[in-house]
């Protein structure tokens, strides 16, 4: 059984979500973290080769920050956010990249299956939910994105650098107003719960134990400094 | 088959050096890593402008596949001096041919070289314990 650190934040500001997370990433010595948080104000975040223009609800959301992690926006409201970042050498993160979002997509498909929906990795279906033009994550699927009732209910992208990866990942809990049409978990799920339930189900599939942890004084001096890069106009606006 | 006229980080980018002139590239594993093959799924490489410097070992661009963001590493120190003009319009090219058509940047060398690389036969020798 491997040891993780555990960081959850409950209603952080956007910018110290994405600088704790930037901070995780670029520490080659953190210990593997799994954190879970939520947002703040809601904010609108955008992929890190998106251009601004591209999405047009970039130009109408309270708050824009620009992601260090691919793929399309996210509409940070009603969700569990999460991530996990870890070694290039961790074995969830090894060899080719889509088999990494495959291990990570089944831990998550088992924990979301414990709230009776039925997540599973799109494959070759069609998705309602997939809608043209509008640059969110949520509205634009491929073959490796859980969804169930015929809609994407997980968003995920990746950062990879030569020594560690951060994996984040969106589970929609409520009605968005840009993320449209999107699977949610039914009922009123509360983010604490759904983090629990996963961090049972890397315990029980993963034999990975968390433990509750607080980010070291360097990441949080770090998280300053990149969660202010989330926010810079000149970043967010860089395409 | 992969060239033995060249060097390969353990990061999976290679060079070869010809005149103080560095061609750069990622090999045939690096695109795999990236897209198992489907090669639909590179959808943006972003690679630096003319001029600038960069040191051994240091990121000198990014590339998209699959919702991940990946870091270019460069195995020497130097000027960039000239970017592969296909590639951002055609990333088909990293598949088809990483080895020629599929070079990524140029590079005047300044400096030292990383100490990473490595030769074929010890980069075959990396690759096979991932595979």
């Amino acid at each position: 059984m491997e040891t993780w650190r555990q960081i959850t934040t409950w209603g952080a500001p956007p910018e110290f979500n994405m600088g704790l997370d930037g901070a995780l990433l670029e520490d080659v010595d953190a210990p593997p973290t799994l954190r879970f948080y939520t947002w703040t104000p809601a904010a609108l975040s955008l992929g890190y080769f998106q251009r601004f223009d591209d999405v047009p609800a970039a130009s109408d959301a309270f708050v824009v920050v620009r992601r260090v992690t691919g793929g399309g926006a996210i509409h940070h409201a009603n969700e569990l956010t999460f991530s996990i970042t870890a070694s290039a050498k961790h074995s969830l993160f090894q060899g080719p990249i889509p088999r990494s979002y495959e291990r990570i997509h089944e831990l998550i498909a088992q924990a979301l299956s414990r709230f009776g929906c039925d997540p599973a990795m799109r494959g070759d279906s069609e998705l309602s939910s997939d809608i043209s033009d509008t640059g969110m994550c949520f509205h634009h699927s491929t073959s490796l994105d859980l969804a169930w009732g015929g809609r994407k209910g997980v968003g995920s992208a990746q950062r990879r650098r030569k020594e560690r990866v951060l994996h984040h990942g969106s589970i929609k809990l409520g009605p968005s107003q840009y993320d449209t049409g999107v699977a949610e978990l039914e009922g009123s799920t509360d983010p604490a719960e759904l983090a629990r339930v996963i961090a049972e189900v890397f315990r029980e599939s993963a034999k990975i134990q968390l433990t509750a942890g607080v980010p070291s004084p360097s990441e949080r001096e770090s998280a300053a400094l990149l969660g202010q890069k989330s926010l810079d106009p000149d970043f967010i606006k860089r395409r | 088959m992969r060239p033995d006229d060249r060097q390969y980080l353990p990061s999976h980018e290679w060079v070869k050096i010809d005149a103080q002139i560095a061609t750069i590239g990622i090999t045939d594993f690096a695109v795999n890593e990236l897209c198992s093959g489907n090669e639909g799924d590179l959808v943006y490489c972003d690679l630096p402008e003319l001029g600038r410097l960069v040191g051994a070992g240091e990121t000198f661009g990014e590339i998209e596949s699959v919702k991940a963001v990946s870091d270019l590493n460069s195995p020497v120190a130097g000027e960039i001096i000239e970017v592969n003009p296909e590639i951002e319009d055609h990333l088909e090219i990293l598949s088809d041919d990483p080895w020629n058509r599929g070079w990524l940047i140029k590079i005047k060398v300044s400096g030292e070289s990383s100490t990473s690389l490595v030769d074929l036969a010890a980069y075959e020798e990396l690759v096979a314990e991932k595979e």
